[in-house]
Formats: C-alpha cells, sequence, structure tokens
C-alpha cells in the first residue's frame, strides 16, 4: 500500500476537493418563501389631506403618510414579489401600472408611488363601497391581491336604502383593508383652483345626508315631507361631515362581509405585519444558495491539514514533558 | 471595475493563508543531518511553489464564502433612441370603436388599438426611455421616463382598464412636460400624444404651455385617433359659424401646436391602419444618436473563486500523491 494513504492529510485533501465538487454538482437547496402580488389602490379623494399624522415632530397629511410607508414597504419586499399601484376616486379605482417586479422595477415604483397626488382625482366623489365592489370586480380574474387604503369617508353620505349588499361581494379571494387617519375628527384642508390652501372645508360647504333617491325613511316620518319637492324632509340637517375621522367600524364590517383581513395603519411595520396576517403571500419555491456550507467543510478540512501537525507537535512536547515528570 | 464582497467578515479569514508558510502538508523524513544537504535552487521553488498554491487556494474559497463581486456598473454608450413621454388619453370616448360605437365581437375600440400599437412600438425601440402620463378630467403620472421595458408594458397594459372621465388636455401636457424638468438629459426629446378628442385649452395655460415646450426644446407627435364622425385636423368647416374653439377643438389645438415653432406632425388616424403608419413614421424619424446609459448588473464572482479553489485542491492532491518512500 502506498505511504500516502496512511497519511490523514491526503484524506483531508481529498475530502476537501469532494466537497467542492459539490458546490457545482448540487449548489442550491429549494426552500419556500413568502412572495407577495399586491394591487395596491390609494385613496386620493380631499379627506385624504387631513393632517392627522405625525412624522418626526410634522403633522402630515394621511396621503403622505400612507406614501411614505409604502415608500418603505416597498424597500422590505422579496424579490420576485410584484406591486401594481392604482388610485381611487370617486367611485371606481383606475390602476397606473400592472404589477411590475419589485427588484428590478423598484425605481420606476417608488417615482409613481411618490407622484401619487390628491390633484389625480377626476371627480370629487368619494364612494368607497362603489370603489371597493368596481376593484373587485376589475379584479376578478387577476391573481394580484387587493389591498385598498382609505379612510373610509364616504362623501356624500351613502343613502342607506341604495346601500351595497357586500355579501353578495363576498369572493374566495384574500385581500387586505388597511384603515387611514386617527379616530379623532379632524378638518379637511381645501384648496383653490391653482393649489393653494385656502384653510378648512366648513359645515356649509358639504352635503350632510344623502338627497340621492328616495329616503329611506316611512314618508311620516319625515318632517315637512313633499313627495315631488322634498322627498327628503324640509328640515335643515346640518352634520360633522365636514370633518373626517377613520371610519374604523364601516370598514370593518365591509371587511367581514368581503372576507377580508382589516387593519389601521399605524406605522410600517404594522403594515407589514398586516400583510403577514393576512396570508396573502405565495409560498414560492426558490433555490437558495448553499455553496458556503461545503466550501466552509473545505475550508475547515484545509486548515486541519495545515494546523493539526502544529498541534501534534505541541501535544508531543507536552506529553513527553509529562512523562519526563 | 469596481470589485465588493457581500460579507466582509469573511475577510478576516484570509490571514489563514499565512498557515502554509509553516507547513507545506507533506510528510517530512527524519534525516540525520540536513546541513549536510546541499542547497539545491529547485528544491526551494517547488516547496515555495506548493505553499504559494496551498495560499491560493485558501484565498480562493475565503473570497469565494465572502461573496465576491464585480458591482453593478453603468456604462455610456451611444444608440439610437430618444426620451420618449407617451401621453395617453384615458377619457370614455375612447372605449368605443373607430366609428364612435361600443366595441362588438371581433371590433377593436380606439384604446385597445392604441394598447396593440404602442406594445409594438416600445418592443421596436430598444434603446429610448420611455415614461407614461394619462389624463381624463385630471392628469394622471404613470411611470417615469426609465428603460424598464417589462415596467413600460405593464403601464401600457392598465390602460385595458375601463377609461375615466373627460378630457382635459393641458393639463396632461403639462404633466407630460414635466418629465423633462430633470436637465441632465441627452438625446431628443418626445412628447407622443394619443387621443381621440381635444378640449379648448384656457388662456392661461396657453402661455405656460407655449413657455415650457420651448424651454425643453420638446418634439411633439400627435396621434389623433378620428372617429368617423368628428371633424378633421386639417380641413375648414363647411360652415364659417363653426370655425371655432368650442365647436372644433381639435381643430383649434392642432393651430395651437403649429404655432408652437417646434418640430411637430399630427396624425389623424382613421383606423387601426393609419396609426400603424404614424407609429412607423416616429419610429424612422425618431433615429438621432443618443447617449444612453447601459446598467451592466452585478456579477458574481465567487463560482470563480470555487472554481479556482478546486483546481488548487486538485494539484495539492496531485502533489500529495507525488510523495515517495525514503
Amino acid at each position: 500500500m502506498p505511504r500516502v494513504f496512511s497519511d490523514y492529510r491526503f484524506y483531508g485533501l481529498l475530502i476537501a476537493l469532494l466537497a467542492m465538487l459539490l458546490v457545482f454538482i448540487t449548489p442550491n437547496t429549494l426552500a419556500k418563501q413568502p412572495i407577495y402580488n399586491l394591487t395596491i389602490i390609494v385613496d386620493i379623494t380631499r379627506s385624504m389631506n387631513a393632517m392627522d399624522y405625525q412624522q418626526g415632530d410634522k403633522a402630515v397629511s394621511r396621503l403622505t403618510y400612507v406614501k411614505q410607508s409604502l415608500h418603505e414597504l416597498l424597500a422590505t419586499l422579496p424579490c420576485q414579489s410584484k406591486v401594481s399601484l392604482g388610485v381611487f376616486t370617486e367611485r371606481r379605482s383606475t390602476l397606473l401600472f400592472q404589477p411590475i417586479e419589485v427588484c428590478t422595477g423598484f425605481n420606476e415604483i417608488d417615482a409613481s408611488l411618490a407622484a401619487l397626488d390628491w390633484r389625480s382625482a377626476w371627480a370629487a366623489d368619494s364612494r368607497i363601497a362603489q370603489g371597493l365592489k368596481q376593484t373587485l370586480d376589475s379584479l376578478k380574474n387577476s391573481d394580484s391581491t387587493l389591498v385598498f387604503m382609505t379612510d373610509g369617508q364616504e362623501a356624500p353620505p351613502v343613502n342607506p336604502r341604495y346601500a351595497i349588499d357586500f355579501s353578495a361581494l363576498a369572493t374566495k379571494k384574500k385581500g387586505l383593508i388597511v384603515g387611514v387617519g386617527g379616530l379623532q375628527a379632524v378638518p379637511i384642508p381645501k384648496f383653490n383652483e391653482k393649489g393653494e390652501s385656502i384653510g378648512f372645508y366648513s359645515a356649509d360647504d358639504v352635503p350632510h345626508r344623502s338627497s340621492f333617491g328616495e329616503s329611506n325613511l316611512n314618508p311620516e316620518t319625515i318632517e315637512g315631507y313633499d313627495a315631488r319637492n322634498a322627498p327628503f324632509g324640509k328640515a335643515a340637517v346640518s352634520g360633522t361631515e365636514h370633518l373626517s375621522a377613520l371610519q374604523e367600524s364601516y370598514l370593518q364590517q365591509i371587511a367581514s362581509a368581503v372576507g377580508f383581513h382589516y387593519s389601521r395603519l399605524t406605522d410600517t411595520a404594522s403594515l407589514k405585519q398586516a400583510l403577514q396576517d393576512a396570508q396573502i403571500a405565495t409560498l414560492k419555491t426558490v433555490p437558495i444558495d448553499r455553496r458556503w456550507q461545503f466550501a466552509t467543510l473545505a475550508l475547515s478540512l484545509l486548515m486541519c491539514v495545515y494546523l493539526l501537525p502544529h498541534c501534534q507537535r505541541f501535544t508531543f512536547k507536552y506529553f513527553t514533558k509529562f512523562r519526563r515528570a | 471595475m469596481t470589485l465588493a464582497v457581500e460579507s466582509p467578515y469573511w475577510l478576516l479569514a484570509v490571514l489563514l493563508a499565512l498557515l502554509p508558510l509553516f507547513n507545506t502538508a507533506m510528510r517530512t523524513n527524519p534525516y540525520p543531518y540536513t546541513v549536510l544537504i546541499p542547497a539545491d535552487a529547485l528544491s526551494t521553488a517547488i516547496v515555495w511553489g506548493i505553499r504559494c498554491l496551498s495560499a491560493a487556494t485558501i484565498i480562493a474559497l475565503v473570497l469565494g464564502l465572502a461573496g465576491l463581486h464585480q458591482t453593478e456598473q453603468i456604462q455610456e454608450r451611444i444608440g439610437y433612441g430618444a426620451n420618449i413621454v407617451l401621453l395617453i388619453d384615458r377619457s370614455n370616448s375612447m372605449d368605443t370603436n373607430f366609428i364612435g360605437k361600443t366595441p362588438e365581437g371581433g371590433e377593436e375600440s380606439k384604446a385597445a388599438a392604441a394598447r396593440r400599437l404602442l406594445t409594438g412600438f416600445v418592443q421596436k425601440r430598444p434603446h429610448d426611455r420611455i415614461g407614461m402620463a394619462a389624463y381624463s378630467t385630471a392628469p394622471l403620472f404613470v411611470l417615469p421616463l426609465t428603460e424598464n421595458k417589462p415596467a413600460i408594458q405593464a403601464a401600457i397594459d392598465a390602460t385595458a382598464l375601463p377609461a375615466l372621465a373627460y378630457t382635459h388636455i393641458s393639463k396632461g401636457l403639462g404633466m407630460a412636460l414635466s418629465f423633462f424638468d430633470q436637465t441632465a438629459m441627452t438625446g431628443s426629446r418626445i412628447v407622443l400624444l394619443v387621443s381621440d378628442g381635444a378640449a379648448v385649452i384656457d388662456h392661461d395655460s396657453d402661455t405656460a404651455l407655449r413657455q415650457l415646450f420651448k424651454q425643453h426644446n420638446v418634439r411633439l407627435y400627435w396621434i389623433f385617433l378620428r372617429t368617423a364622425s368628428s371633424q378633421s385636423l386639417f380641413e375648414p368647416p363647411k360652415d364659417s359659424r363653426d370655425d371655432n374653439a368650442q365647436a372644433m377643438p381639435e381643430r383649434y389645438l392642432h393651430q395651437f401646436f403649429s404655432s408652437l415653432d417646434i418640430p411637430y406632425q399630427a396624425y389623424e388616424a382613421e383606423n387601426p391602419d393609419a396609426m400603424q403608419k404614424a407609429i412607423t413614421d416616429i419610429n424612422r424619424l425618431e433615429q438621432s444618436p443618443l447617449h444612453y446609459q447601459e446598467r451592466v448588473p452585478k456579477q458574481d464572482l465567487s463560482t470563480a473563486c470555487y472554481r479556482a479553489a478546486t483546481l488548487g485542491l486538485l494539484l495539492l492532491l496531485a502533489v500529495k500523491c507525488c510523495e515517495v518512500k525514503r
């Protein structure tokens, strides 16, 4: 038998070489990783201008805060995830683009996100329930998951007679409604034609009750009812529709009817948590690089080859000393 | 060329490459009196060769583990292309066909025709930076100027959804021109307006737009998807009483564009074929040289390191096998 076979260093080198061959034979291991495909619809109606979020020590509008949180969320989404961005106003939403992969398209998505503006609203109503319904319909054939971010303020108020029956909307698809804003009602900033701030909406600026169609009440109970001239009664109504707060119970009610998860936007971490809680990620098998395991093995074996002789010499000396003593 | 590593702490392990200086991993033979052996240059060279080989193997392994890579490079190239902003009309009428009716059966709506042709256009122009804005009653920022073709395609695909509201063209134009605000930009600047109608441009916007068009040095192409019933851009109306901006907004918009004193071309596309011609034309005309930056993505070098380490190990093993019995 050649003498080399009795040397452990030969085996060290041999096994290290075999380990390195494995680097090229099976470089990857398969693992499951959560991948998202999100269609994020952001409410850009006027009430989203209400300033009830804090950034540092500055008060910022709901829309600004949503944009900031989404910007931070975008950076944390795993590669291969896709994001599509859309805006909601009036009674429907529109998509800016179909889902784009987040790692290659980060700059593009981020720039579009930064450009979201309440002035892009093509009409002024805020019919959230109808908007959600229309959005769900348009996403019927898509494999993207809806994330709807709104403060839940219907403007003008909904006539209960024509309220949307959400149980009809219930889908098997998962989704997320994110409530934006504070629970305390705050005034809504008002802007002139040139986009300059001119104070806040006052009680006289907005309708406080729906005057569309017929009232849901029994005409006999309506004060000053006149079928032709005053189907909602003659009395002036006052209300607090010029103030805006997050309509959390309303959104929760819609979410549970549709089968969506509801979460309030408090910070980016809460948004990330909501995505996890809503279980909208699909687990995708992705290859994970495991070459380092073999390389580390090879390196340790090499260390044995080069270090052990020194150790041996040391132990040899130690033992001989010990024996002599 | 810039090299970088993923996990820099691994680099400390490079020190391990010093180990072979003390030990060649070869079996030593006891020899009574080594001083007697004459110095041999070849032997010394071989010993050092083995040491260097061992050290190189260790270094290669460590660099591979640290994740050596070449960072993303931006290379300036010269190609043929342009900065193009697609300004898309999302008004309701875009959902009708070229005779102004809701498309039936195999018919194509104006929006669908525009989408199909724009897709082809984008694919034919590999070096362009393309951005997109849309407008109806209000302007909508869609996508910044980018070379990312899948993203552009995603934006074009999104116009398949139903259209929005009315036509407010001056705000849309303002939005499209704002894409050119960043000054450092070579190559020609193009706004490609795709619409099926126009609206009156009010006096304030008129002045502002004139200034912006001049300032940004923009070329304008207007693909007017003309519905059979609507008026032509080029012919004066039969009844002179109709010759005003309210009755014929398209014709007046055309006159406004013509008066801007910028390179401007209008195409009346009355059916999908005419639109195809317009796009071919633009494709042919806009071939001026453009400095563009090509992104060379990060290149992983760890595989090369591992390959070198494997080769080193193979050689070391071979050397080991060359050991002979005394």
